[in-house]
């Protein structure tokens, strides 16, 4: 390989001097790359290293945490005696070691890594123990005995708000004048709607390995989706700068949001292992520890009241959310800034007031997942429109039809919607299912079945892209073309499954003008992109892309003028596509990988950094008025159930999609996106079980406990069609971001089995309070809705 | 103790405790191409083969294999690009934390199940969990992949 790399330069010199390249050098030339392993190929053969399959460097610790086995208490004493007994290379320990500062909290100064005093919830590491192997740590860990006082603990977020404990102050957008509205309806109705919290199960457990550098610097390789806040976060508790600490992110086994904030935790307590025993140190937790001390989709209680005149239309929304925030702020705020944001769903309201609060419980804290706050929004919106419709009589996708979001439409937040899709999707998602055919035909199945019943549903989703925090949408591209014509590019995105290495190889190599193979994506480091956000929101390769896209046509442009110079044209004349130049649409002798031999030569820059901040972005958080979004992606879905009235078990029969991916980079990992959002939105609404008992202790903390959509789970039938491109200025080549807007279509599914278990009592139901387990549709059949 | 293992064909003799799961043991090893997903048998994730049939390694104490054949994914590597490409091109290829245990399985399912049905196929890959792909592409690559050898 060498060798032929060595060969291919020589002969390459010899065309930058203009003289034609034999044909032998063509064929060299195309060869380049060609050994490369297609990108699958070490994920499949098991060759990709996750955190716990990396060589571990020479003399490398096992670190592991003892976790607390309640939900609130006070450290009175540690006995560690035994723990230390058991090997002499157990070392234990505790916040007093902390050469820094004991507080990773990244919104608020309410984490400290480990407990000085106090602990939080059941589940939280409160002491660190490092020995020679994995399994001496464990047993160490389980061997310290502590003293302690038990502490009252809240675990209802309602009992929280009651006493006053929020995390920060609540958050209330108002539109309009909801009062007068209601006065004017002819229809007002009010409920209560519960959804329960999510484990994220990305298959890889949170973990980290640290090393101390020539005794002064840290280095850490994270399973995190943000490497920047891995890195402050060892900063903080080491005491150093942060360009004292580098940190490394390869590709993660899954993350869903579960990374974001809550690798800094693990990465955090690896490095602090590492500083204190000058040794490398791994932290690596099972399965059972990664359920108990991390944190989950949070759970929401919610009020709503909706008013809508005879018509149908909605005039009025109303809704508290009751956010469980879990133990500390974490991420919650900008959560519930996403829930406050998606309150009304894909409907045009025109008076609306929401308020959302925090409220802090002793529970893990809870954290981002896919769709980040507005899953719950939007199963608030559906649930009461469901209420609506169970009032008027009608089939609730009428009324959905009628209030959708149109082009021009300001939502209650001040932001003037463009390119909207919302009726384009639902409109075209009823006539591609034959929606009134499906409604008859369900009805007529009804009718003639005893034993089983079935049930239909459609969600419009219209889902805002950014994140919701301001500054945060900014992303950073480093490239490099090599004197070969390979190019290295690096960002801040993370690959965890979204493929967004590829599709930032993909703009890039649209953008220089080179075939795909040519380009790798580098694993993401702090010593590359600085100061990156997390690989979050949808976000990664509209932020990364773009910054990636800047980076290339500067490179690109220095390229142009180069190769005008040789080919005696302007740079205005000449194109850059597929690895050869084109002169007014013809391709000329020269070729990239020669154009970059003779820049090289003449001394230009084949490196650039890009940097991309989304533009028109502003948001007024006192008046909460702005646009928040970017953009807003569009969709829709129609699910068909059927529950089985003797077992109380149900089956998904079909499930229709329409949705807007814009102009996509690679339509077939814009699929694979949507169907994997949709699975995790169908196991949040029907399946995923996250229970605490009385007391605050996990009973949902393995596989077995636990169940996530499995391939029997899911829908026989899954039919998705894309909608038709369009123009998205702010994102590379039009694309739209694709990672969290389709997990919304699962709430589709709560409401087709709700609509046959109605079909099955011959009532109306109003019950919203997911996951619908089979065990609830049992106690809804036996007429018991409490 | 010592156990001896044949694994991917060759004979390794490992030191392990009574206790062991033969995923640590496969791992320890350095065959770290075995990944672990919840220890619990659930995610199928740790999937080998013993004497060709699909087993749970974090599940399998490690004296048992003692004087069998272990096929990791890395034992059937050649087949195993293969189907990556199929994966590949369904968009089913995602993190790929989830791939060496279910591709492992699939071969499996290949070499036992002559023209296996829609229902077989589902039934045999239940037990292989993935929480990235929702398992619609896995299912076309699955098709590609079985029909390609027919073509
Ligand atoms: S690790 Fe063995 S089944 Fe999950
Ligand atoms: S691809 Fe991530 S778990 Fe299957």
């Amino acid at each position: 390989m060498n060798h032929a790399a060595h060969h291919r330069k020589s002969m390459e010199s010899a065309t930058s001097d203009g003289s034609a390249a034999p044909a032998s050098t063509k064929a060299a030339a195309m060869a380049a790359g060609s050994g490369v392993v297609p990108e699958s190929v070490p994920n499949v053969t098991g060759a990709t290293q996750y955190i716990d399959d990396i060589p571990l460097p020479a003399g490398c610790l096992q670190a592991a945490v003892r976790l607390s086995d309640s939900a609130r208490g006070r450290i009175l004493a540690l006995h560690t005696e035994a723990a230390l007994a058991l090997d002499p290379s157990v070392r234990i320990i505790t916040a007093k070691d902390i050469p820094g500062t004991n507080q990773i909290g990244t919104n608020k100064a309410d984490e400290p890594l480990l407990p000085e005093e106090e602990w939080e919830y059941w589940g939280q590491p409160l002491v660190l123990v490092v020995a020679a192997t994995r399994s001496l740590a464990r047993r160490a860990a389980s061997l310290i005995t502590i003293a302690s006082e038990e502490l009252p603990a809240v675990l209802d977020p309602r009992e929280a708000a009651a006493k006053g404990d929020l995390i920060f102050p609540p958050r209330t957008i108002a539109y309009g004048n909801v009062e007068d509205a209601f006065a004017r309806c002819d229809y007002v109705v009010e409920g209560r709607v519960d959804s329960g919290g999510q484990e994220h199960v990305y298959l890889e457990t949170q973990g980290a390995i640290a090393e101390v550098i020539d005794g002064r610097r840290v280095r850490v390789i994270s399973s995190t989706q943000g490497p920047t806040g891995v890195q402050r976060a060892v900063a903080t508790v080491l005491g150093l700068p942060m360009n004292m600490v580098e940190v490394e992110a390869r590709r993660l086994g899954g993350a869903f949001g579960g990374k974001e904030d809550q690798a800094a935790n693990w990465a955090s307590l690896a490095a602090l292992a590492a500083w204190i025993t000058g040794r490398p140190v791994e932290l690596y937790l099972n399965r059972k520890e990664d359920m108990r001390a991390t944190g989950k989709r949070h759970p929401y209680s919610s009020d709503f009241r909706i008013g809508a005149d005879r018509n149908g239309m909605i005039l009025a929304f109303e809704a508290t959310y009751y956010q469980n925030s879990g133990c500390t702020c974490d991420l919650s705020p900008a959560i519930l800034g996403r829930t406050v944001l998606h309150a009304t769903g894909a409907y045009k309201v025109p008076n609306v007031r929401v308020t959302g609060l925090m409220c802090r419980t002793n529970l893990p804290s809870f954290t981002a997942f896919r769709g980040f706050g507005a899953p719950q929004a939007f199963f608030v919106i559906e649930s009461a429109i469901d209420a609506l419709a169970q009032r008027m009589g009608v089939d609730p996708v009428e009324i959905k039809r009628r209030n959708l979001y149109r082009e021009g439409d300001e939502t209650y937040y001040g932001m003037k919607l463009e390119r909207v899709r919302a009726s384009e999707a639902v409109e075209r998602l009823l006539d591609k299912a034959h929606y009134l055919q499906a409604r008859q035909r369900v009805n007529d199945f009804n009718a003639t079945h005893r034993l089983e019943k079935k049930g239909l549903a459609m969600i419009p989703v219209a889902f805002g892209i950014s994140f919701t925090k301001l500054m945060m949408n900014q992303g950073g591209a480093l490239v490099h073309v090599y004197s070969d014509g390979s190019v290295l590019v690096s960002t801040g995105a993370i690959e965890m499954g979204q493929q967004v290495a590829r599709k930032v190889a993909l703009v890039a190599a649209r953008t220089l003008g080179v075939p795909i193979e040519k380009v790798h994506v580098q694993r993401t480091t702090t010593l590359t992109v600085a100061n990156t956000v997390p690989t979050a929101a949808s976000t990664g390769s509209d932020l990364n892309g773009q910054a990636a896209r800047i980076a290339c046509t500067e490179i690109r442009s220095r390229l142009l003028a180069k190769a005008a110079e040789m080919l005696d044209a302007s740079p205005e004349e000449l194109d850059i596509a597929n690895g050869m130049i084109y002169r007014r649409g013809q391709p000329t002798s020269l070729r990239w990988e020669s154009l970059i031999e003779a820049a090289h030569q003449a001394r230009i820059d084949l490196s650039a950094h890009g940097f991309f901040a989304t533009p028109f972005l502003q948001y007024d958080m006192k008046a909460e008025r702005g646009k928040p979004f970017a953009y807003h992606v569009y969709g829709a879905a129609l699910v068909e159930a059927t529950i089985d009235l003797l077992r109380h078990t149900y089956r998904l029969d079909r499930v229709t999609i329409v949705h807007d991916i814009g102009d996509s980079i690679d339509v077939s990992v814009d699929r694979g996106q949507v169907e994997g959002a949709l699975a995790q939105g169908l196991g949040w609404a029907l399946l995923e079980d996250l229970r605490f008992d009385g007391k605050g202790k996990p009973l949902s903390d393995t596989l077995s406990t636990y169940k996530v959509p499995d391939n029997e789970f899911m829908p026989g039938e899954i039919d998705i069609e894309f909608l038709p491109p369009v123009e998205n200025p702010t994102t590379p080549y039009n694309s739209k971001a694709v990672g969290e807007p389709p997990l919304q279509y699962g709430i589709a599914g709560y409401f087709a089995v709700l609509d046959a278990v109605r079909a099955a009592r011959g009532t109306g139901i109003e019950y919203y309070n997911l996951p619908l387990i089979p065990e609830k549709v049992s106690q809804l059949l036996a007429g018991k809705e409490g | 103790m010592i156990v001896t293992i044949t694994i991917n064909g060759k004979k390794e003799s490992l030191q392990i405790e009574p206790g062991d799961m033969l995923v640590d043991t496969l791992r320890n090893a350095g065959h770290v191409e075995v990944k672990k997903g919840c220890d619990t048998g659930n995610c199928g994730v740790c999937t080998v083969l013993l004497d060709g049939k699909p087993i749970r390694s974090c599940s399998f104490l490690a004296v048992r294999a003692e004087g069998h054949e272990i096929t990791t994914i890395q034992g059937v590597a050649e087949e195993a690009r293969r189907f990556a490409d199929f994966l590949n091109r369904e968009g089913a290829d995602q993190c790929g934390f989830c791939a060496p245990g279910f591709a492992l399985t699939v071969i499996a399912m290949k070499r036992e199940l002559k023209n296996p049905t829609e229902e077989e196929i589902r039934h045999y890959l239940a037990g292989n969990l993935c929480r990235c792909t929702g398992y619609e592409s896995q299912h076309r690559a699955i098709r590609n992949y079985l029909e390609a050898d027919h073509a």
